[in-house]
């Protein structure tokens, strides 16, 4: 059988738009540049489409550290299709339909083939470098030629992009490329730390502290698990008439309560704490609530906010003593090439809801306003659009 | 029906007994051996003659402790092994004569969480350090000969000749045991073994390692031998503990006094070439407590936490952390068992030589002696030291 043929660019730079963070905090730039074709296990692809998660955000801001630098292109959640690929690369053709995902998953070493969690050995980094292989090689140049800096393996806005197969997962075209998009990063991480992490049984008692695109999914994740009690915790009351559609059964607005602390209040609500509570911000203070909203002698805290500020965790032993057990994870436990198609076929058996994650859809030339839509707390996902 | 009385039987209803007990009076000084009151037991209640009782760290830390939750004069200790002298009324689970473990877990059998297979935590008598019977509040059963009411400790109170339990924190076990093995199920081997079969479920192969080589900690080891554990890397303060830890299945020790610059959980990577499956703190620090989650394995590693720290105290740990190495915290009491269904499958390992428990027992003096083991614990020359009543 013949190969498909493959792109006129393949082997040769492509010229093309990106927003470039030059500096942190300010507003993205628009800018033509050059994207080098992919070496060795590296797959070139052409950005359908990408949204804004606030981990984006929080990488925007930072200004100091071994984690900034500048000039970068963001973002991590996105959708395309494969342009052209480099050596070694099995199972991937031009046109096919592929996410991008930011946390590794190599298959062979000896973590990928455990069932504990989905740390991959071989390919856990402080994310440090530009390219999984290349260590500081970049794959980006702006227009006189300067590196640019790439973001979590992924840097998805931009028109096209080279990624490392370990963070490439095929994915079936009949889903709607928007909604496949939010498997890249945000609902995955939500629904997966429901179902894998904390492995939320039927007939559970669940309190979300957040309920931006990581809570919702993870409120997602909890009713498709048969929760029986889905408590939300948002600044923003708002967030429960969309929770609702997710499976919320309570809210609490930590506004609202008074001199009361959120933990006392949840307490209150379940008969002495939630089986299983989950952080989705990134505050070292909410996850402490969180972690004493749970029930002694069973309870189990996921942390999967980024701290915003690297501020330390502080627990009360004692409160740990009493059975209780916290951990943080990266993409909701989720090993990407083998539950991300499980999560497409669940949305297309019309079991996920992935739909009512969108709420706004701007061209991608727009996208730093979809920067203050998250930022001002209106808005979900934001899809950003590269041809329309 | 009446206190005792049945189908016309003239049996008289419990009376107090007057007996000895170690009483502590003041935070850090020695016990004082005196004669009290117990009071018969209430409904639910059973009251109890010691026949052995040992002393756990945990005694020790509420003794020193000058602030709430400690307070005097208190009657400590809650690691015995007893017989029922009097039952109270509505208790049918034992009767006189029956050979008792105390517990200071309650265990109702009713609630949701006891009810639960994930939870040892009960929820009708949720664990507290009170100076009260369980059930009844504020209510004591002990006094001094001036009447002055003396506080209960962990739902126990073992050194005294007399106790009362709530059934609640009583099992039943099988008399033939001796009663010097069959105590430390009361408390400090059921927590050791308990944290490594139950709670961490260490698998064969495993690499584990115990900060803190106490009874605690060797339990533990014991528990991860059981377990089929391949290496059990013991960390502790006195070189002489390597020697015993071997006893209990420690294959490879780590002083952590004398790592020269290296942080203990900086030796343990190397030693694991990236971290251990699962760590335990058996000593009863944050401190410890951050360094056993900095040398667990990231990706599935398991740091339990098993020590009892001073009341208010807090464990630090870095958010990146966390967040990006996928390890798991996790604290328990009572190694996570359930007093009354694990206690007797415990003992049915020993009584099939699986569990060894000689070589927790360093030491046995009658129970008038107690300052004596107080004194043998602080200077860390004993494991468990057995004191006998009458």
């Amino acid at each position: 059988m013949d190969k498909a043929p493959f792109s006129s660019n393949e082997g040769k730079p492509i010229k093309c738009k990106a927003a470039i963070c030059k500096k942190a905090g300010e507003a993205l730039v628009i800018e033509e540049i050059q994207v080098d074709p992919p070496q060795a296990y590296e797959v070139r692809i052409k950005i359908l489409c990408t949204s804004l998660c606030h981990s984006d955000v929080t990488f925007w801001k930072l200004d100091s550290g071994p984690l900034a630098k500048f000039p970068r292109i963001l973002g991590h959640e996105a959708v395309g299709v494969v342009e052209s690929i480099g050596e070694y690369v099995d199972g991937l053709k031009q046109g096919d339909v592929v996410l991008p995902v930011f946390h590794p998953y190599c298959g062979e070493c000896r973590d990928c083939k455990s069932s504990k969690s989905n740390w991959c050995a071989r390919f856990a980094d402080e994310h440090l470098s530009n390219t999984r292989r290349y260590g500081m090689a970049s794959r980006f140049r702006d227009s006189s030629g300067e590196v640019i800096h790439h973001l979590l393996y992924v840097s998805s806005f931009s028109e096209y992009t080279v990624v490392d197969i370990a963070h490439l997962v095929k994915i079936s075209p009949e889903i709607p490329v928007d909604k496949a998009s939010l498997l890249s990063c945000g609902v995955s991480t939500g629904v997966g730390a429901a179902w894998k992490v904390a492995d939320v049984e039927e007939g559970s008692t669940v309190a979300i502290f957040g309920l931006g695109a990581v809570g919702l999914a993870v409120a997602e994740g909890a009713r498709l698990r048969g929760a029986k009690q889905i408590i939300g915790v948002d600044l923003n009351s708002d967030k429960f008439e969309l929770g609702r559609q997710f499976g919320l059964t309570d809210f609490v607005n930590p506004t609202l309560c008074g001199e009361k602390k959120i933990s006392e209040v949840i307490r209150e609500m379940t008969g002495g704490g939630v089986d299983y509570s989950f952080e989705c911000v990134g505050l070292a203070s909410l996850l402490r609530e969180a972690f004493i909203s749970t029930r002694t002698g069973s309870g189990k805290t996921i942390m999967l906010g980024m701290e915003k500020h690297a501020a330390p965790i502080s627990l009360a032993s004692f409160d740990l003593l009493k059975g209780r057990s916290v951990c943080g994870s990266l993409f909701g436990g989720l090993k990407s090439k083998v539950d991300i198609p499980i999560l497409v076929d669940s949305y297309l058996k019309k079991e996920l809801n992935l739909d009512s994650f969108i709420t706004h859809e701007l061209n991608f030339e727009e996208i730093n306003k979809a920067f203050d839509l998250l930022e001002e707390g209106k808005s979900i996902r934001c899809i950003l659009w590269m041809d329309k | 029906m009446e206190n005792g009385n049945s189908s016309g039987d003239t049996k008289s209803s419990p009376k107090p007994i007057r007996c000895k007990a170690a009483v502590s009076r003041k935070a850090g000084e020695p016990l004082v051996m005196e004669e009290i009151m117990v009071a018969p037991p209430q409904p639910c209640e059973v009251r109890i003659r010691i026949i052995c009782t040992t002393l756990c760290y945990s005694d020790i830390t509420f003794w020193k402790l000058q602030v709430p939750p400690a307070c005097f004069p208190r009657i400590l200790g809650h690691e015995a092994i007893g017989v029922v002298e009097s039952v109270g009324e509505n208790v049918t689970e034992v009767v006189e004569g029956d050979t008792v473990l105390p517990t200071f877990m309650s265990d109702c059998g009713d609630c949701v969480d006891c009810k639960s297979h994930k939870s040892n935590l009960c929820s009708k008598f949720p664990f507290k350090v009170s100076p009260w019977m369980p059930r009844y509040e504020n209510s004591s059963r002990f006094t001094d000969l001036n009447g002055n009411t003396l506080f209960h400790f962990l739902n126990v109170s073992s050194f005294s000749e007399y106790t009362v339990l709530d059934v609640a924190n009583v099992v039943k076990i099988d008399p033939s045991i001796p009663p010097s093995h069959a105590c430390l199920f009361s408390c400090g081997v059921s927590t050791g073994v308990g944290a490594a079969w139950e709670t961490a479920k260490v698998e064969k192969g495993s690499t584990v390692v115990i900060f803190g080589l106490g009874s605690i900690g060797l339990a533990v080891a014991e528990g991860a031998r059981l377990c089929g554990a391949s290496r059990i890397i013991g960390v502790d303060v006195n070189p002489s503990k390597f020697e015993l830890g071997q006893k209990f299945g420690v294959t490879e020790f780590v002083n952590s006094k004398t790592c020269e610059n290296k942080r203990v959980s900086e030796v343990i990577n190397e030693m694991t070439s990236g971290g251990a499956d699962y760590c335990f703190e058996c000593v009863g620090s944050s401190s410890l407590v951050q360094e056993a989650y900095a040398c667990c394995r990231q990706g599935w590693g398991k740091t339990i936490t098993l020590g009892v720290d001073q009341p208010g105290s807090q464990i630090c740990l870095d958010s990146f952390d966390v967040l990006h190495h996928g390890k798991i915290l996790m604290g328990c009491l009572f190694g996570g068992l359930k007093a009354k269904t694990h206690i007797p499958l415990l003992l049915k390992r020993y009584l099939s030589n699986e569990l060894e428990l000689d070589k927790f027992v360093t030491h046995e003096m009658k129970f008038e002696e107690i300052n004596n083991a107080f004194q043998l614990l602080l200077e860390g020359k004993c494991i468990r030291c057995v004191l006998w009543m009458g």
